[in-house]
Formats: C-alpha cells, sequence, structure tokens
C-alpha cells in the first residue's frame, strides 16, 4: 500500500517524500480555463487556493516525484459540454507528454470521452462517482478505468465485498470529512459549505448538539494538536484490513492545507503503516498514532474514524426497540 | 404531459395529478393524467419496502391502471442483494414494474436478474449543480439549456436498454438532452416540486436512535427503522429563503416556480411528490 499524498507545487514533493509518500495528486486547470470558462472549477479547488500554478511546475513535480507517481484531477461533478473536448485534449496531453500517471474523473461524461479517446486506462475514478458496491465496481471495470477511489462513507465489510479484482483500488485514510455523501451533495462550497448551516430541524435539541459535534469531528476538530498534527478523520487503525482486502493507495486528503500539515499527516501516516507492516494490531497501532499525535480521547470514543467498524465490538449499539409490534416513533423532541 | 405519483399514501390517487401538488403549483402546471405510481426511495436503502409492502403498491397500481415504479437507491452491497431478492419477489408477484436506478450496480443488477423490467435513469444520475443558494443569484433560475451536455451518457443509457431521463432541475441545464436525433429517443422526467440539495450515509435521525456517542459514522451499516417516516422536519436556513425538509438523510427545497416552467417545454413526464421523501 501507498500513501497517496496532496500537492500544491512542486515545493511541496521532496519534504512529502521524505515523510513517506508513496504517490501524489495535485489539481491543475487547462491554460486560458478562467477566461473561457469563468468560475467553473476545473478540479473542485479553487486554482489559485488549491490548484498547481501552471504546466512548468508540473514538469517540475513529476521530476522531483522521482518515478513515483503523479496524478492530476479533473474531477468536477459536472461540466459544461463545450468543456468535455477541451478537457479530453488537456487530460491527453498530461499523461502523454508532462508525465502524469493518471487522471482523477468524477463525471461520467468526461469518462467516456476519455474512454473514446483510447485513454480509459489512465483514469482513476473519483470517490465523487459514489462506487460502492460489486456491480456499480462491474459497470466502471466495464469501461476500462484503472482504479476505483472509494467514497469516504464505505465500511470495511462494504469494501471487502465491493473491492472486485480487475481493478486498483483506493481507500481515503486522513483528513477533511464530509456531512454528506460527496457525490450526493449537490451543492457548492462556491458559496461556503452547505453543511455548515445545516440543523436537524427548526427547534434547536441535543440531537443538534451530537449533529454539531459529528460535524466538527469531520472539520478535522476546527484544530491542530500541539505537535501539529491535524485531528481529522482517520483511518489508521484499519490499515491491516484494508491491506489484507487488497487496497492499493491510501488518501491522505487536502490539496489546499499548509504543507506542515501534509507533512505532519503523511508522517503519522507512515508510522502507522510501518506498525500495521510489522504485525501491528489495531491497538498497537493507535497506540503508536496517540503517542505521535496526543489527542487519545477522540481515539477512545473512535470518534474519528473513517472506519469505525474496525472498532465494531467498541461501538454503541442501537437502542433497544419495543417489542414485536414495530418500532415506536419518537417524537423529535424526545430524542435526546 | 404525462405525471407519475409518488404520493404519501398510495392508497389515495387523486383524479387529477395536479392535486397532488400544493395550491400554488397547479395553475402553472399542463394537464395531463397520471400514468406511473412510484415507491420505494431514492436516496436511503434503509426505506427500500419489504415484498408485501412493495406488492401491495403493485396491487393499488393495478387497480388505478398505473406502471408501478420501483424507486431505489445508492446502495451498498447488502442493499444490491436485497434489491435482487425484493425484485424477485414482485415478478413472482405477477407484477411488472419499471425500475428507477440511481446506482450503477443497480442497472446492472436488473439487466441481468430481471432483463425485461423497463429501466429508468434516477435523479442521482445527474450530478449537476442544485445548491438552493443558486437561485439567489438568478431569480428566474432559468438554467440555460445545453443539450449538447450529457450526449454520452444518454447515449450510453440507450445502448443499455434504459427507457428514460428522470432528474430535478439543475442551475445548469441539459441534462435531459434534446432528443438526440435518435429513433429511440429517452423518455425524459421531471420531478417537482422538491429537489435534493444534499443526502448522505451520516443520518441524524437514525442516530437518535443510538445513545450518546452513538449514530453517524459508526451507524452507516446497521439498519435503520426509518424514523423518518411521516412528516418531514422543516428547516430553516439563513442562506435561502427557500423552504427547506429535512426528509431522513436527505435535504430538499422547493424549487422556484420560474425556474420549474423552463424545464417543462423539455419533459414528458412530471413526477409528482406529494411531500419531500428519501
Amino acid at each position: 500500500m501507498k500513501i497517496l499524498a496532496p500537492l500544491r507545487c512542486s515545493d511541496e514533493v521532496l519534504p512529502l517524500s521524505d515523510a513517506g509518500a508513496g504517490e501524489f495528486y495535485c489539481g491543475i486547470a487547462p491554460p486560458g480555463w478562467d477566461e473561457e470558462f469563468g468560475s467553473a472549477a476545473v478540479h473542485r479547488r479553487s486554482s489559485r487556493s488549491a490548484g498547481v500554478p501552471d504546466l512548468a511546475d508540473l514538469r517540475r513535480i513529476v521530476d522531483r516525484a522521482g518515478g513515483r507517481p503523479v496524478f492530476a484531477t479533473l474531477n468536477a461533478p459536472s461540466y459544461p459540454s463545450a468543456a468535455i473536448p477541451r478537457l479530453v485534449e488537456f487530460g491527453r496531453a498530461l499523461v502523454e507528454d508532462e508525465g502524469v500517471a493518471a487522471l482523477i474523473v468524477a463525471e461520467l461524461e468526461l469518462v467516456l470521452a476519455f474512454a473514446e479517446a483510447g485513454l480509459a486506462s489512465r483514469v482513476h475514478l473519483s470517490s465523487l462517482a459514489t462506487c460502492r458496491n460489486p456491480g456499480a465496481a462491474a459497470f466502471f471495470r466495464g469501461l476500462g478505468i484503472a482504479r476505483v477511489i472509494l467514497p469516504r462513507h464505505v465500511t470495511l465489510a462494504e469494501i471487502e465485498a465491493t473491492a472486485i479484482p480487475g481493478l486498483e483500488w483506493e481507500a481515503f485514510l486522513m483528513n477533511d470529512g464530509c456531512t454528506f455523501e460527496e457525490g450526493t451533495c449537490s451543492t457548492t462550497h462556491a458559496f461556503t459549505p452547505y453543511c455548515i448551516d445545516d440543523r436537524v430541524g427548526e427547534t434547536q435539541n441535543r440531537l443538534d448538539e451530537r449533529y454539531a459535534f459529528w460535524r466538527w469531528t469531520l472539520d478535522n476538530c476546527g484544530s491542530q494538536t500541539s505537535r501539529g498534527f491535524t485531528l481529522g478523520p482517520c483511518g489508521l487503525c484499519a490499515l491491516p484490513r484494508l491491506a489484507a482486502i487488497g487496497i492499493a493507495s491510501l488518501k491522505v486528503v487536502g490539496r489546499e492545507a499548509p504543507l506542515a500539515r501534509k507533512v505532519a499527516s503523511v508522517r503519522l501516516a507512515a508510522h502507522a503503516l510501518e506498525v500495521a507492516g510489522g504485525g501491528g494490531s489495531r491497538e498497537a497501532i493507535r497506540d503508536a498514532v496517540v503517542a505521535l499525535r496526543g489527542a487519545p480521547q477522540l481515539c477512545e470514543g473512535a470518534h474519528l474514524c473513517y472506519y469505525p467498524d474496525v472498532w465494531a465490538d467498541r461501538l454503541p449499539a442501537q437502542r433497544a426497540r419495543p417489542s414485536a409490534g414495530g418500532f415506536r416513533r419518537i417524537p423529535i423532541a424526545d430524542r435526546s | 404531459m404525462e405525471y407519475g405519483l409518488r404520493l404519501t399514501d398510495p392508497a389515495v390517487v387523486p383524479p387529477d395529478p395536479r392535486e397532488a401538488f400544493p395550491p400554488q403549483w397547479r395553475g402553472m402546471l399542463p394537464d395531463g393524467r397520471a400514468v406511473a405510481l412510484y415507491f420505494g426511495t431514492e436516496f436511503c436503502e434503509d426505506r427500500l419496502p419489504d415484498a408485501d409492502a412493495a406488492l401491495r403498491c403493485c396491487e393499488l397500481a393495478r387497480e388505478h391502471d398505473l406502471e408501478p415504479t420501483l424507486a431505489t437507491p445508492l446502495v451498498s452491497p447488502q442493499g444490491l442483494e436485497r434489491i435482487d431478492r425484493l425484485l424477485a419477489a414482485i415478478v413472482e408477484g405477477g407484477h411488472h414494474p419499471a425500475v428507477v436506478f440511481n446506482d450503477w450496480g443497480v442497472l446492472e443488477l436488473v439487466r441481468a436478474r430481471q432483463p425485461t423490467l423497463p429501466l429508468r435513469a434516477g435523479r442521482l444520475v445527474n450530478r449537476s449543480l442544485r445548491d438552493p443558494r443558486g437561485y439567489r443569484d438568478a431569480p428566474s433560475g432559468a438554467a440555460t439549456h445545453d443539450g449538447a451536455r450529457y450526449a454520452r451518457v444518454r447515449s450510453l443509457l440507450r445502448d443499455l436498454g434504459v427507457a428514460a431521463l428522470e432528474t430535478d432541475a439543475d442551475l445548469e441545464g441539459g441534462f435531459l438532452g434534446d432528443g438526440d436525433g435518435d429513433a429511440r429517443p429517452l423518455g425524459r422526467a421531471l420531478h417537482l416540486p422538491f429537489t435534493y440539495a444534499a443526502s448522505g450515509r451520516g443520518c441524524p435521525l437514525k442516530a437518535a436512535l443510538y445513545p450518546e456517542g452513538g449514530g453517524f459514522a459508526k451507524a452507516f451499516a446497521d439498519p435503520c427503522p426509518a424514523p423518518c417516516h411521516g412528516k418531514p422536519l422543516p428547516v430553516h436556513r439563513p442562506d435561502t429563503a427557500l423552504p427547506h425538509w429535512r426528509a431522513g438523510n436527505t435535504l430538499f427545497y422547493e424549487l422556484p416556480r420560474d425556474a420549474a416552467h423552463s424545464w417543462l417545454s423539455r419533459t414528458d413526464r412530471i413526477v409528482v411528490h406529494e411531500a419531500p421523501a428519501p
């Protein structure tokens, strides 16, 4: 398994390589994109805050990566029709001329266009495409793509059932959760994240506090530890299970994040991977992570887990339901 | 125009499908008769009906001379197996429902296991922007119609034997196409008046079934008894004036009527939702 690290510019390659990154991904817009397509983000992030500045810097990235694969994101959920041929042309240039190993694509129309152009084998299917079961995986495998990036909101058991042969599999490992399923959130962060203002209903109650706490953990608890580590969603204790499933790539999220956060996250992931590689149990990995990162309380409650079912035997169970007559509907006001 | 009915109580079929709309919508909608009765769920596999409930809906559809239409959501591997069993039971019960798929695995399943059932691509196949806050800058909400958008997807769907496309009105336009000059044009259905904004597995109502510290991501795979059945919860948001509701794991808003109007000329069927429901 390789650690897949986010990049914003070539200066980040060596520090992330030193920290343990085995692959990289970054966003880059085709030259002249803004003039032609305005504010339509080509890779789901602002080109200014998260994108590689230009092709010259992309070339430096590929050069400094020293053989480690570099992937480029063209992963907006949808594009104007005129953008499709432009992106196919740009994507072809990236993989054939610039040394990019593969393109991360979300929109099915663009996946099909790359397939038409004979480039399907250079496509990684974005988590936004929401491939969550073996039937969907077979569908995408039939299109000839190389890799599927699993959505954030899947369990380990679901990954086991979904990760069919004939595809590479990538799973989320660290940072930046989503309240909603990415692929079924039809809003845009350009207006600020829609989930920030979400409430359960009109009346605030205890359930809102619990919902807010969950969203806070997804948002990296709005903080980092005094040692510089992000307190965000984390799948490190699941590494042995992910290895057993055959996951090839472990995604560290946050193209736009400061380099220090990226390096700390990759370093923590590499440390956990080393423990896992030595046969370490979930407990041993957790202890190693906490020893390096701090903040044991958030692990004790499995609050940060991308894959909390790794602790399934310790998770709170659903409250007992009333007997045979079916489920009693609880008024919202009483659900605290 | 034809109508599909997604009713709160499928046993109460209105004589005019427009009666299932809020009153302020009825005047802008064209005449037409109901042709399909929708049941099932587009957003949450825990709300898939059991075989008995599904067969009852099919019987009701038959009584009213409507095509039973089973909506299905994105599904886990277990959900896929559940749909397989459900479809087998429905077919064994003598019914031949259309299936709305929102998951490519469900499409593959139906093609392999129940190839005679009509297939309809559900509204999650269209991943275009529906952000309700987008309407504040475009009061008319009239998306530019670019019929070339998604042409490859429509062609693929036709090749796979899909009969129709369904969608919400979105802010980008063009998803339903212009028939694409094909001898077998896809049917085009528009869901009104509630557009989905966001959906996911971290359902707060499901979380309420767990003690403190449980629910949300820790309960993704647990079956849920669907405490969201019944009335959706109104939600107030400070960033948009459009009415919002939480229906289980999904947030819906009422589409501006002007925005809906601009889509009607490109639509063959309106799927009427009597209430926002996942």
